[in-house]
C-alpha cells in the first residue's frame, strides 16, 4: 500500500515537473538576452534613437519600449534598479529624483560637451518647448479669433474646441501649468486653468502629442503642446499655425541614464548610451530644435518668441505641487 | 465508472497543484495585500479608498453604465435570437446574423473604442455620411456603444442556445387555445427563457464592468473602475495596496453575479422532448423582424467598417486616395513582427496547454470516481468569477520577485486560468454524454485507463477539443485586461502594443494591428470549423 502511494506521488511529481519544464522551455526563449531601453520620448525621439543604434550595428540587440512619462516615472520610483530597463531616457528631473531615492544609475563613462552643466549620471538627449497651435480651417469655420495667449483659449467662445495635455500623465502638461503659474500666480492662475479645463472637456489628453493630433484631425480648433510638432505640421502643408503664447515658452530636457546592473550589461548599455548622444543628436535636433551641445545651431523659425525658464528648479516635488494645483482647478 | 487508478491521481494531483499555485495562492496574496499597511494589517486601505470621492464615483459610474449596457444588450440579443428561431425570415439573412454577430469576438476590445472614434467623431466616417455630429462620443455614449458591441455576441450565443431547447409546439397550442399575442408570447417564450435572459443580463454586466480596453480607448473624462485600477497601479504615484483594495472591490460584483447566475439556473425549463416544427406564416412579423435584425447587424458592423478603410487611405479623412504605404511601413517595422510572433506564440501555447488541462480536469470530473473530483467544478466557478485584471494583478503581487516575472510563461499561465471555465464546461458537456461503460469495456479488453482515454474518449470528443482550442486561441489573441499588468518590453503582445500606439495616437497602425489579429483569428476559426466538420462526417 505504501509502495503504491509512493509510486503515485512520484509519478505525479514527474508529470508536474514535465509541465514545469515545458513552460520553462518556452520562457527561456522569452529571455532572448536583449538590452532594454525605456523611454518617455515620443515617436520622433524613439525613431531617431533607433536609427542611430541600428546604424551603429546594434539592430536586434535591444528593445525600445515607449511609456508615458507618469508610467515610466512610477516604475522608476517603485522599482529602482530592479526595473527591466538597462537604459532610461526620461525627463531630467525624474532621473534626479530616482537617483536620490535609489542610487540606481551609474556615472556615465563618456564625456560630452553639453552647454549646460548636469550631474555625472545623465546627459541631455533633447529639449522640448511648449506653445499654442491652431487649425486655421476650423478657426475660420467656427468664426473664432486667432489666440495670442493661453488665457485666450480659456474664453467661452473656445468651449469644446481646445485640447490640452494632462499634467497627471504628461510632462508637456507641466509646460502649460508652468506658463500659467508664472504669469498669473496661483490664485488668478487657478481661474484661468479652471476655465481652460472646462473648455477642453474630453480633450484633456494623457499624451503630450494628443492635442496636436486632435487639432490636426479637426476635432478641436486650438491646443497646447510641443512647438516643434506644430512647426512640422505646418511645413507638411496642413492648415496648422503655431502661436507663441505671451505667457512664455517653457522648456524641459530629457536625458539618458544607465541603470546600475551587472557589469557586462552595464558596459554594453554605456556604449549604446554614448551612441545615442553621439549619433542621434543630429536627427533629434531637427525634431526638437533646441541646441544642447557645443556646435549645434537651429533655424530661426524654431526659435520661440518668448523663451522662459521657471523661477524654481524643476523637481518631482514641484511637479507634485503643480499636479495638486491642476487637480484643484478641476 | 471505473475504480480509481493510480494514473488518475497522477493527472489529478498536478492539476490541483497548478490551480493552487496559480489561482488560489495569488488571490490569497491579493487579499492579504489589501489589508497591508506600513504599520501592520488594518482596514485603513479600505477606508482610504472608500473615502476617495473620485474612486467611489468611478465605481458608481461602472455600475450605472454596466447595468444599462446589460439591459440594452439582453434586449437586442433576444430580438436577434427570436428572429432566428421564431420567424420565417429569409434564410441567408439568418445565416448572416449567425456569423456576423460573432465578428466582434475576433477583435480586442481596445480596438472598439478607436473604431467608434473614427466612426462617430467630428471627422468620423458615419459623421461625414450623415453630415453632422450625432452625439458626443467621449465618455458615456462611446462607452455604452462599445460595451453593447462587446457583450452582444456572448449574450446572443447564450439566448440563441436556449431557444433550441424550447418546444415551439406550445406556441401553436397557445394560439389554438385563443391566447392573445401578448399572453402567448409571455407564456411560451418569455417564461421558459426567464433564467437565460437573467443570465444574459448578468453576463453582460460582468463583462462590461471588468473590461479595460474600451474605457482605455474612449473613456474620456468618464472614469470607471478598470481605468482607475490601472492608474493607481501604473500612474505617477503607484500605490500597490490601494490597487489591491480596488481589485477586491472589483471582484465583489462578479461574485454576486455568479451567485445570481447559479440561482437563475433554477428558473430554466427542461422540456422532455422538443419537436422541430415550421413556424406559422405571419408576414408582418417576418418583415419587421427581418428589418430590425438587419439594422442591428449593419449598425454593429458599420462601426468596424472604418477600421478596414482608414489604413488604406493616405490621410483619413483629408486625403482619401488609396495607398498601401501605411501597411508596408507597419510591416517593415521589426517591432511589429516581434510582437506578432509573441502573440502567436502565447496564443498557441495557451491553446495547447489550456486545452490539455481543461480536458483532463473534465475527464477526472465526469468519468472517474476519484475523491475530491468536484474540486474542478469549484475551480471553474472561481475562474468564471475572477476578472482578468484582478487575476493579472494578483500574479504581479505574487510573482514580482520571482524568475517568472517578465516571462511568456506567466502570461500563458494567466490566460489558461483566466479562460478556463468555458473550455472546461464544453469538455464536461461532451464527456458526460458518452456511454459510461466505455472505460469498463476498455479494461476488459485489456487497455489501461490512460489508453482508453486516449483511444476512445479523446477521439470521440475531437470536435469539442478543437472548439476548446479555438476558444483559448482567439481569447489569448484579443485579451488585454488579463495581461496588461504582466507584459514587459520583451514580452509585449499585439494587444498591448495597441495600447502603446494609442499614446502616440497612431490610428493607422492601431487599425492595421487590429486587422492582423482579426485575420489571424478568422483563419484559426475557419480552420477549426473545417476540422470539426470533417470529424463529424467521419462519424
Amino acid at each position: 500500500m505504501n509502495v503504491k502511494k509512493l509510486k503515485v506521488t512520484l509519478l505525479s511529481l514527474v508529470a508536474l515537473s514535465l509541465l514545469v519544464v515545458l513552460t520553462a522551455c518556452s520562457s527561456s526563449k522569452a529571455a532572448g538576452e536583449k538590452l532594454v531601453i525605456y523611454t518617455n520620448g515620443d515617436e520622433a525621439a524613439s525613431e531617431a534613437m533607433k536609427s542611430a543604434l541600428n546604424e551603429a550595428g546594434y539592430e536586434g540587440k535591444y528593445v525600445l519600449q515607449s511609456l508615458g512619462t507618469s508610467e515610466l516615472g512610477g516604475k522608476l520610483l517603485a522599482e529602482g534598479n530592479q526595473i527591466e530597463a538597462d537604459i532610461v531616457t526620461m525627463s531630467s528631473y525624474f532621473i534626479e529624483s530616482a537617483q536620490q531615492q535609489h542610487n540606481m544609475f551609474n556615472d556615465l563613462t563618456f564625456t560630452t560637451n553639453a552647454l549646460e552643466e548636469h550631474p555625472p549620471y545623465y546627459t541631455p538627449v533633447l529639449a522640448n518647448t511648449g506653445s499654442i497651435f491652431v487649425n486655421t480651417e476650423v478657426l475660420k469655420q467656427k468664426g473664432l479669433p486667432m489666440p495670442t495667449s493661453i488665457k485666450d483659449l480659456a474664453e467661452p467662445e473656445f468651449e469644446g474646441l481646445v485640447s490640452i495635455p494632462n499634467i497627471m500623465d504628461s510632462s508637456t502638461g507641466w509646460l502649460l501649468v508652468q506658463a500659467i503659474i508664472s504669469e498669473y500666480g496661483e490664485e488668478e492662475g487657478k481661474t484661468v486653468l479652471r476655465e481652460l479645463l472646462a473648455n477642453s472637456g474630453p480633450h484633456v489628453e494623457s499624451s503630450g502629442s494628443g492635442p496636436i493630433k486632435k487639432v490636426q484631425a479637426g476635432e478641436v480648433a486650438a491646443g497646447f503642446g510641443l512647438r516643434y510638432q506644430a512647426v512640422m505640421a505646418k511645413e507638411s502643408g496642413l492648415p496648422i499655425e503655431f502661436v507663441d503664447p505671451i505667457e512664455g515658452n517653457f522648456s524641459l530636457t530629457e536625458s539618458v541614464a544607465v541603470v546600475n546592473k551587472d557589469d557586462a550589461t552595464t558596459t554594453l548599455a554605456m556604449e549604446m548610451a554614448e551612441v545615442i548622444i553621439r549619433d542621434a543628436r543630429k536627427e533629434l535636433l531637427t525634431h526638437y530644435p533646441v541646441a544642447l551641445y557645443e556646435g549645434e545651431t537651429v533655424a530661426d523659425m524654431n526659435k520661440p518668441a518668448y523663451s522662459m525658464e521657471f523661477e524654481q528648479p524643476l523637481t518631482v516635488e514641484l511637479l507634485e505641487q503643480h499636479q495638486e494645483f491642476f487637480k484643484s482647478a478641476k | 465508472m471505473p475504480d480509481v487508478k493510480p494514473a488518475m491521481r497522477i493527472i489529478y494531483i498536478p492539476i490541483l497543484l497548478f490551480f493552487t499555485a496559480f489561482l488560489v495562492v495569488p488571490l490569497g496574496i491579493l487579499f492579504v495585500r489589501s489589508f497591508e499597511t506600513s504599520d501592520g494589517f488594518s482596514l485603513s486601505n479600505y477606508l482610504s479608498v472608500l473615502s476617495n470621492a473620485e474612486l467611489m464615483a468611478s465605481i458608481g459610474n461602472s455600475i450605472k453604465i454596466s447595468s444599462l449596457t446589460a439591459v440594452i444588450t439582453t434586449f437586442l440579443a433576444f430580438v436577434l435570437a427570436y428572429a432566428l428561431n421564431c420567424t420565417n425570415i429569409y434564410k441567408p439573412l439568418k445565416a448572416a446574423i449567425k456569423t456576423g454577430i460573432l465578428i466582434p469576438m475576433l477583435l480586442p476590445t481596445i480596438t472598439y473604442g478607436f473604431a467608434i472614434i473614427y466612426s462617430f467623431g467630428n471627422q468620423g466616417l458615419l459623421t461625414k455620411i450623415t453630415g453632422e455630429n450625432l452625439f458626443g462620443i467621449y465618455g458615456f455614449n462611446g462607452l455604452l456603444i462599445g460595451y453593447v458591441i462587446y457583450t452582444l455576441p456572448a449574450a446572443f450565443l447564450l439566448i440563441n442556445n436556449s431557444f433550441k431547447y424550447i418546444d415551439k409546439k406550445f406556441m401553436i397550442v397557445s394560439n389554438l387555445m385563443g391566447d392573445g399575442v401578448i399572453r402567448s408570447f409571455k407564456n411560451t417564450i418569455v417564461r421558459p427563457l426567464l433564467g437565460t435572459l437573467g443570465g444574459a443580463f448578468v453576463l453582460a454586466f460582468i463583462l462590461s464592468f471588468t473590461d479595460f480596453g474600451i474605457p482605455a480607448s474612449i473613456g474620456g473624462t468618464y472614469t470607471v473602475v478598470a481605468t482607475q485600477l490601472y492608474q493607481v497601479m501604473l500612474g505617477s504615484i503607484p500605490d500597490f495596496n490601494n490597487g489591491a483594495v480596488i481589485a477586491v472591490l472589483m471582484l465583489l460584483p462578479a461574485v454576486f453575479g455568479v451567485l445570481l447566475l447559479n440561482y437563475l439556473e433554477k428558473l430554466n425549463f427542461h422540456y422532455d422532448k422538443f419537436t422541430a416544427i415550421g413556424m406559422m406564416q405571419h408576414r408582418g412579423r417576418d418583415v419587421s423582424f427581418g428589418i430590425v435584425s438587419t439594422v442591428i447587424l449593419i449598425g454593429m458592423l458599420s462601426i468596424f467598417a472604418v477600421m478596414f478603410i482608414a489604413p488604406f487611405l493616405h490621410s483619413f479623412p483629408y486625403d482619401l486616395t488609396f495607398t498601401l504605404t501605411h501597411i508596408i511601413d507597419t510591416f517593415q517595422s521589426s517591432d511589429v513582427r516581434t510582437v506578432y510572433q509573441n502573440s502567436l506564440f502565447i496564443a498557441l501555447s495557451t491553446a495547447v496547454l489550456g486545452t490539455l488541462i481543461a480536458f483532463c480536469s473534465a475527464v477526472l470530473n465526469v468519468r472517474t470516481a476519484i475523491k475530491g473530483r468536484t474540486s474542478t467544478d469549484i475551480i471553474s466557478m472561481m475562474t468564471n468569477t475572477v476578472p482578468g485584471m484582478v487575476l493579472g494583478l494578483s500574479y504581479l503581487f505574487l510573482f514580482n520577485g520571482s524568475s517568472l516575472k517578465g516571462t511568456f510563461t506567466i502570461i500563458v499561465l494567466c490566460n489558461i486560468v483566466h479562460y478556463f471555465t468555458t473550455p472546461y464546461l464544453m469538455a464536461k458537456n461532451s464527456l458526460s454524454k458518452m456511454n459510461p461503460i466505455w472505460e469498463t469495456t476498455g479494461e476488459l479488453l485489456g487497455d489501461s485507463w490512460m489508453k482508453t482515454v486516449y483511444r476512445v474518449l479523446l477521439p470521440n470528443s475531437a470536435s469539442t477539443v478543437i472548439e476548446m482550442f479555438s476558444y483559448y486561441f482567439i481569447n489569448s489573441m484579443v485579451t488585454i485586461s488579463g495581461i496588461i499588468f504582466l507584459v514587459t518590453a520583451q514580452t509585449s503582445v499585439v494587444a498591448s502594443k495597441i495600447k502603446e500606439l494609442q499614446h502616440f495616437a497612431k490610428f493607422n497602425e492601431i487599425f492595421i494591428l487590429s486587422i492582423l489579429i482579426f485575420l489571424t483569428n478568422l483563419v484559426v476559426k475557419l480552420l477549426c470549423d473545417h476540422f470539426q466538420k470533417r470529424k463529424f462526417n467521419h462519424l
